[in-house]
């Protein structure tokens, strides 16, 4: 996540775009009661750590949450837009949204203004009639549903693995300790991406946030922190 | 930077001299110039005596970066027509999105009467002449297949210019350089199709698959492969894995020129 | 309606002293004097039926039909006036093409039906408006199939999504119909028009509730409930006209269609047996006619 500032260049004229091509990781997993969404916590100005305790993990309804990479102000927006659109679309209809509502609305609003923003975004939710969900919108605004999905400039150095340590239908133990090994191996190679690791388990018994701490070899204090 | 929120985001007046606040106008020319982010590679597709075969692979690359590898390129429209989609995913998306909307309106109007491949083709030369016309294109190259208003089948292209070509053999992309040629072995010209069988058509196609494989640097060995035909409709099949491929004579190349171990 | 003549009756939006609004009172009037129209909720899907009286044997049989398709999975019959109708579904189209640019899904037949009523509603409010002259049933499938978002591309996980609920509430049929007033119910079995009474009568027999009638035996049921309710303007011609909603997996394949005509046929034919043999068996007797 960059914050949006410094953004004039060298010459005081021309914006900087280069300040929004750096990195953190974050990623969502299917598993067999839900999903898991993680991210790490560092926030970047250049090579200045702006925040380095950052949630980057968003609630857009009661179990529909979203991990935003890219321009912090761009993926900002566009959250609290869509979560303007769940919560009327939750009081409107007795039905409550799905995350595929939830995905086709971030879709919409990355695809039509996509020469305007910087956001990439991966959603993942849980609801009783369609169980877990992972979707992925990169850069241009198109839509992948995909068994997990990883993102954020960090999350380059985790494709191989992922591809080699993911296995289908995991327990949520499995599911957590395939989540926080691979944003380990992120924020350990990629200089962008660091601080804790948090994580939200989205099933049927609802949103439950967990915490892992550098200082503490990413181990704890665990659920619930 | 400077600590005055009022001087942020414009030039500095110690460098350019006093700001001229008439820049911030909004009136005046609308750019829309983009950029394609995740792409599809290419298309082929060979007219045989009594349909069509077509294929893409199953890849959304991101750069250089193999990012998805289970994009469905081939966009069935109804039982007599397919659209095989290059390019801009997201204008992928969008355009099939416009495709579903189509079909529904025209069943408003004539229950029953189905689009065939022709007219599909025409409308969407329509939408990607205009996009292009307004500086804004979709960033796609496609290939339309199915059957005309005669049954016959039907085989053509449309570009993010709105471009569009007919031929019995056709490839978007890089399959353009390589697998057009070989694709051109089994029907030069219009006249050759009723010579070329399915099984002709689709082995030709796969092979033509494989070598993009070998040499397209943006391609998957999973692929999309369908048979359009009046008889079966269409026949997809969208989880293909290429075959046959060819790699052991790796073993007799020694070094780069004279070396012998 | 003893406060007719008493000038409260010629705008539209003006409450007479007791509380009424005439004008959406004369509104109901025209929809009694239309074509019968029914709307059947069956266990796997929906069936809409209306009673299209010929008015000219210059008119080609099968043709100017008066069921509607919206979107894919939708029906709309309206009995009253038909440009009024026409207009109703122009507008159906509308909300469900914007509820697909939103939200990248088709329109739950629910959802339809309130954003309908709120329109009917507003014609209610203004006087430069008169209100619709149309009672309308909406019908539709909800999908039960796994949601997709329009244009998607990828796969989920192969073995499925994980921590589904069995039994938790997905899609199915929905009935709803809705008045002059933008008053609307959602209905196991609806009619309206000229012959609703009847209709209604025969409707009740059905145990609808119970959600146990197959779609086949629905459709026979519509024609005949049909012809029952014609049979108070049988100096008439009529066309019977049907149409079907079915889940992914029975008959429509989840779309709203017309009934095909093989079995629109059989269907006629059963029910014009039914009558002859309810002529046999009730003729003298009985003669009780339904109060308009």
């Amino acid at each position: 996540m960059v914050r949006s500032s410094g953004m004039l260049g060298e010459d005081g004229i021309h914006v900087d775009m280069n300040h929004l091509k750096t990195g953190e990781v974050n990623m969502a997993i299917t598993f067999c009661d839900g999903v898991i969404l993680g991210a790490d916590s560092r926030t970047t100005t250049g090579a200045y750590i702006a925040n380095r305790v950052t949630d980057k993990l968003t609630q857009v309804h009661d179990t529909i949450w979203c991990c935003r990479s890219g321009s912090a102000a761009d993926t900002q927006a566009v959250a609290d837009i869509v979560s303007y659109h769940l919560g009327l679309y939750g009081v409107m209809h007795e039905e409550g949204p799905t995350t595929q509502t939830a995905a086709g609305l971030f879709q919409e609003l990355c695809y039509d203004n996509k020469d305007r923003l910087s956001a990439g975004m991966i959603i993942a939710g849980y609801d009783q009639r369609n169980g877990g969900n992972v979707y992925s919108i990169p850069l241009g605004g198109s839509l992948h549903k995909q068994p997990y999905a990883i993102g954020g400039s960090g999350s380059t150095y985790i494709y191989g693995y992922c591809d080699s340590y993911w296995k289908e239908g995991m327990s949520e133990e499995e599911g957590i300790g395939f989540v926080k090994g691979a944003l380990r191996e992120a924020i350990k190679w990629d200089g962008s991406s660091g601080g804790v690791i948090r994580l939200v388990v989205l099933t049927n018994k609802g949103a439950v946030r967990h915490l892992y701490l550098p200082d503490q070899g990413y181990k704890g204090p665990g659920k619930g922190a | 930077m400077n600590h005055l929120p009022q001087a942020w985001g414009r030039p500095r007046d110690d460098i350019y001299g006093h700001y001229d606040p008439s820049h911030l106008q909004t009136a005046g020319p609308n750019a829309h110039t983009q950029q394609p982010i995740v792409t599809g590679t290419s298309v082929l597709a060979v007219k045989f005596k009594d349909g069509i075969v077509i294929a893409a692979d199953n890849l959304a690359s991101y750069g250089s970066l193999a990012r998805f590898t289970h994009v469905h390129r081939l966009r069935p429209f109804n039982d007599r027509a397919l659209v095989g989609f290059g390019g801009d995913i997201s204008d992928m998306q969008y355009l099939d999105r416009l495709l579903n909307s189509l079909d529904v309106n025209e069943n408003y109007g004539s229950p029953g009467h189905v689009l065939n491949a022709q007219n599909l083709h025409t409308y969407l030369s329509k939408v990607m002449y205009k996009r292009r016309s307004d500086m804004n294109p979709l960033w796609n190259s496609m290939l339309v297949v199915g059957l005309d208003g005669d049954d016959k089948p039907f085989l053509s292209s449309v570009d993010l210019l709105g471009t569009t070509f007919s031929s019995p053999t056709l490839a978007t992309g890089f399959g353009g350089h390589l697998a057009q040629p070989l694709l051109r072995k089994l029907a030069d010209d219009e006249s050759q199709v009723k010579d070329v069988t399915r099984e002709k058509a689709v082995a030709a196609v796969q092979e033509c698959m494989k070598v993009l494989f070998y040499r397209d640097a943006r391609s998957l060995d999973s692929y999309s492969i369908a048979v359009i035909t009046k008889e079966g409709g269409v026949e997809l099949k969208e989880d293909e894995q290429l075959e046959g491929q060819s790699w052991a004579f790796a073993d007799t190349i020694r070094g780069y020129g004279t070396q012998v171990n | 309606m003893t406060s007719i003549g008493t000038g409260y009756d010629l705008q539209n939006s003006v409450f007479s002293p007791d509380g009424r609004n005439f004008q959406v009172e004369y509104a109901v009037k025209a929809v009694e004097n239309g074509g019968t129209c029914i709307g059947i909720r069956c266990k796997n899907g929906i069936i809409l039926a209306t009673e299209k009286i010929i008015t000219s044997k210059l008119l080609r049989p099968g043709a100017n039909r008066r069921i509607a398709t919206v979107d894919r999975n939708i029906g709309v019959v309206s009995a009253g006036l038909v440009p009024d109708g026409r207009h109703f579904v122009s507008r159906a189209r509308d909300e469900a093409s914007s509820w697909r640019s939103t939200y990248k899904a088709p329109i739950p037949v629910k959802a339809l039906a309130g954003r309908l009523g709120s329109y009917v509603q507003a014609y209610t409010l203004y006087s430069s408006v008169r209100p619709f002259g149309i009672t309308a049933i909406v019908g539709g499938w909800d999908t039960d199939a796994e949601t997709k978002v329009d244009g998607q591309v990828g796969i989920g996980p192969a073995v499925g999504s994980g921590g589904k609920v069995d039994g938790a509430k997905k899609g199915g049929p929905g009935l709803y119909m809705i008045e002059p007033s933008g008053l609307y119910w959602g209905y196991y079995g609806a009619a309206t028009g000229k012959g609703r009474q009847a209709a209604k009568a025969e409707l009740e027999k059905l145990d609808l509730s119970s959600g146990t009638l197959e779609l086949e035996a629905g459709v026979m049921e519509a024609a005949r409930i049909i012809y029952v309710a014609h049979e108070d303007s049988k100096d008439k011609d009529f066309e019977l006209e049907m149409s079907w909603v079915s889940s992914v997996d029975g008959p429509t394949k989840g779309r709203h269609e017309q009934v095909p005509s093989s079995l629109l046929e059989e269907a006629e034919r059963r029910a014009k047996k039914a009558m002859e043999g309810e002529d046999e068996e009730t003729g003298s007797g009985e003669g009780e006619k339904m109060e308009e």
